[in-house]
């Protein structure tokens, strides 16, 4: 079970994220939902051990993450939001890097990267290097890299980034597969309905602070709105999205 | 036997690759021999087969022209009767250690960035089950391979053809591996030194230098220690004879200065520990290797501290600095000087392009500190005349420094562009641009002039101005405006792609002809047009036949523009078959 607890973090004196407290079950999926800025990245790193928190703490199973954090890397399956990957590995050489680090038995770490990228429909570009590689397959191999030691929690920041549709399809079935297994799954994104019929938990952040955490349909309730747009809309959003239309269409037409 | 052993070490290699510490030493050591950027963006993508080829080469080449010197027959035909080798090798020793030097230190400054642990490291492997203590030793590990690599390709030539050269011929194989030992010694000293002294540079800037004043700093930092590597390199025919002519106390004094030191290592393996003026040396040396290896594993510890642990707390990028620019000028300046919109915004692109990237400033940087130390050479030469006061025209030598800056300038901006910034933006020079009509000559023209002649003109004006009067400024700085503009003809007589748009171009057949052709220009601007300037400085009614010579050159280039095939004349963004997907 992994839980943050009153986590904040401040960048010299700016607030960025603020008394966030929630768990992470396993067999969750839990969404994380906010507006650019609103300080999703800031608790996906806390979460994945990669900043330390100003104030609260991020546990699992009840013990501090940062007590051990090897433990909890081995456990862990990243994607960061970014496919900042080297440019000069292949996709097979970066995967069996990735094993490596994560100390894989050879044959395991072999037959897992095959099979993944076969899956993947990354087979036929494996030895090609990493810099020539089209956005979503960098995200594939992110993906491959996070699934491969088979993690009891993901942090998934934006998983469906640059993926076609078939690939979109897969993750969002994969994730619910996942969960149904007992694995925990901490959602980042940006697409509402992605997030709307896989996530069994929600979050919404602004500004840095939860306005609303509960179950999916449960929020949706609570709020009293019909999707997942409006709740977020309702919640986060103040701001005439009509008007906005309506200038930027008057900008447009500026002679 | 010896494939029972090659067999054991493949095995051992492999065995330490597989764990994750020698994983991470592999990748460290490939990321920093690779580079770091994307394949298709800025840096010079050269395979690593390439760059040790490129190292090894300068002591390759000298070795390869100490045969000439030391050769037994051409001693006998000198007349050469006694021969110590020692003695005579010493100033040739003090040129290997020097290039060594030189070698090693730009090979570290090239490198610069890719020697630290950087944001994809860090979102690469930190949320791996590795400690921070794997990572920081695995790339200390590497750097030190590093190092070795380094030091064994720059000096490996020269450690086995430089002794050969010298001792070969004598029959004593007890004194060959004595020079050998000696000159092994002393370059491999001074290559491990002259890395650690650029590394701790770099470890110490990192640590020192808040994040938002780094890049420009370490631009500054890096070009002023190319600069110095030059000079170091241009001592190698003075110092030697310096040392001679200087009373023994300054002598010492001098020598206990690295690079010279390196000379007494040598020295002292050659003659023995009897010598205490080379002994102090060697000695002086040591130190210096021993000062530079702790300073640059302090800074790169307090750089790792510092700089890596807290990469995400620290913001991707900065807003850039607004400096007001030739392109913020009233609407009506702009028209005078931009054919249209779309070739304003190609002039700012490659202005702010060669500005802002690092792989292209550095290229430029390079080129100018060439230039800067060729230039001092001349003024050094000139000083003499210049302390005179007599002359009522400039010597020869001041009025060559802004051609052969101007032409560094130049040379190096045409350099860069070639290097291209990262092709997959190219999308928007192909959906707007005309290839029929397209101004990249023009753009590459303006961006060349705004570069050069937009500051240098003023500067050589004012600077002649203040000690020949005005006639000898206006003549000097025209005919100098007038080379230049004919320059920027020359360098662009085939352009026809907008600037760091295409790939890097392919090696042809008349490839190393154009260098040779680099080269011969560089004679003319150093030698040739100062001369003629002087010429027509001291005649005035000479000018004319400089205006002759400068039009004809224009007219010829004119018509061979003009013979050429209108797809040659086409934009292009020379499109290789490269396995790229979208």
């Amino acid at each position: 079970m992994l839980e943050a607890t009153n986590l904040s973090k401040f960048y010299g004196s700016v607030m960025a994220v603020e008394n966030v407290t929630f768990t992470l079950e396993p067999g969750q999926v839990l969404g994380y939902l906010g507006p650019n800025g609103s300080g999703k990245s800031t608790t996906v790193k806390m979460l994945a051990g990669l900043l330390e928190p100003t104030y609260g703490e991020v546990t699992y199973n009840h013990q501090n993450i940062h007590k051990d954090l090897i433990a909890f890397r081995k456990i862990l399956g990243y994607v960061p939001e970014e496919p900042n990957l080297y440019p000069h590995l292949t996709g097979e050489e970066y995967l069996d890097m990735v094993g490596t680090l994560r100390a894989m038995p050879l044959s395991r770490k072999t037959t897992r990267i095959n099979s993944l990228l076969e899956l993947f429909s990354l087979w036929p570009h494996r030895h090609i290097t990493l810099g020539s590689y089209s956005k979503g397959m960098r995200q594939k191999i992110l993906l491959i890299a996070a699934l491969m030691d088979n993690p009891e929690v993901l942090i998934l920041d934006e998983p469906l980034s640059g993926l076609d549709v078939t690939s979109v399809l897969i993750v969002k079935s994969l994730i619910q597969a996942l969960s149904a297994e007992g694995k925990a799954v901490f959602y980042c994104s940006h697409i509402l309905e992605v997030v709307e019929k896989v996530c069994t938990h929600l979050i919404v952040l602004r500004k840095g602070q939860v306005l609303a955490h509960g179950p999916t349909s449960a929020v949706h309730e609570k709020i009293g709105k019909s999707s997942l747009e409006d709740v977020f809309l309702g919640l986060v959003e103040d701001v005439d999205i009509a008007q906005i239309v309506k200038d930027i269409a008057r900008v447009m037409a500026c002679p | 036997m010896i494939s029972r052993t090659k067999q054991w070490l493949r095995e051992r290699h492999s065995a330490f690759c597989r764990s994750p510490f020698g994983c991470l030493v592999e990748l460290f050591l490939s990321r920093m021999l690779n580079g770091a950027g994307d394949t298709e963006a800025g840096e010079l993508d050269l395979g690593v087969g390439v760059i040790l080829i490129l190292l090894a080469m300068p002591g390759l080449l000298v070795s390869l022209l100490m045969f000439e010197k030391y050769g037994s027959l051409i001693r006998f035909l000198r007349g050469e009767r006694a021969f110590d080798p020692f003695k005579a090798a010493t100033p040739d020793e003090y040129l290997f250690i020097v290039l060594s030097v030189a070698v090693t230190g730009a090979a570290a400054l090239w490198r610069w960035d890719t020697i630290f642990l950087d944001r994809r490291d860090y979102s690469n492997l930190v949320p791996l089950p590795l400690s921070l203590r794997a990572i920081f030793f695995a790339n200390l590990c590497a750097l030190l391979a590093l190092t070795g690599v380094l030091t064994i390709v720059a000096n490996g030539a020269s450690v086995v053809l430089f002794p050969i050269a010298v001792v070969g011929s004598r029959p004593s194989l007890s004194l060959f591996l004595r020079f050998a030992a000696g000159h092994a010694a002393a370059v491999f000293a001074a290559s491990v030194f002259s890395f650690f002294a650029i590394f701790a540079l770099a470890g110490g800037l990192t640590a020192l230098v808040p994040p938002t004043a780094f890049r420009r700093v370490s631009l500054s930092i890096r070009f002023v220690s190319a600069v110095t590597l030059l000079i170091l390199l241009a001592t190698s025919f003075t110092v030697p004879d310096l040392l001679k002519r200087l009373s023994i106390s300054n002598a010492h004094r001098v020598a206990v200065l690295p690079p010279v030191s390196f000379l007494g290592v040598a020295r002292t393996v050659w003659v023995g520990a009897n010598d205490a003026f080379s002994s102090s040396m060697a000695g002086a040396a040591m130190i210096a290797v021993g000062v530079s290896l702790l300073t640059a594993t302090v800074a790169y510890a307090f750089s790792f501290r510092r700089s890596f642990i807290r990469l995400p707390e620290l913001a991707d990028a900065r807003p850039m600095t607004r400096i007001s620019s030739l392109w913020s000028r009233p609407a009506f300046s702009q028209k005078l000087a931009f054919r249209s919109p779309a070739h304003r915004a190609c002039c700012q692109f490659v202005s702010r392009s060669l500005l802002r990237s690092t792989a292209h400033l550095q290229t430029l940087l390079c080129f100018l500190a060439v230039g800067l130390v060729i230039s001092a050479e001349m003024f050094a030469a000139g000083s003499d005349h210049f302390s005179a006061g007599k002359n009522t025209v400039p010597p020869v030598e001041f009025l060559s420094v802004p051609f052969i800056l101007g032409y560094c300038i130049l040379v190096g901006i045409r350099f860069a562009f070639e290097i291209p910034l990262d092709l997959r933006a190219n999308w928007i020079f192909r959906l707007w641009l005309d290839s029929d009509r397209h101004d990249a000559r023009s753009v590459a023209r303006r961006v060349l002039l705004a570069f050069s002649l937009s500051w240098m003109a003023p500067l050589v004006l004012l600077v002649t101005l203040a000690f020949w009067g005005w006639m000898t400024a206006l003549l000097h700085t025209a005919i100098w405006c007038a080379c230049m503009l004919v320059l920027v003809e020359i360098l662009l007589i085939r352009f026809r792609k907008m600037p760091f748009t295409c790939p890097y171009p392919s090696f042809q057949s008349h490839s190393p002809l154009i260098a040779v052709g680099y080269l011969f220009g560089f004679y003319i601007f150093k030698s040739w047009l100062p001369d003629l300037d002087q010429w027509t400085v001291w005649i005035p009614i000479n000018a004319v036949w400089i205006v002759a010579l400068l039009g004809s050159v224009l007219a010829g280039l004119t018509w061979y523009r003009n013979q050429m095939l209108d797809m040659d004349k086409r934009l292009t963004f020379e499109d290789v078959s490269r396995t790229t997907f979208w």
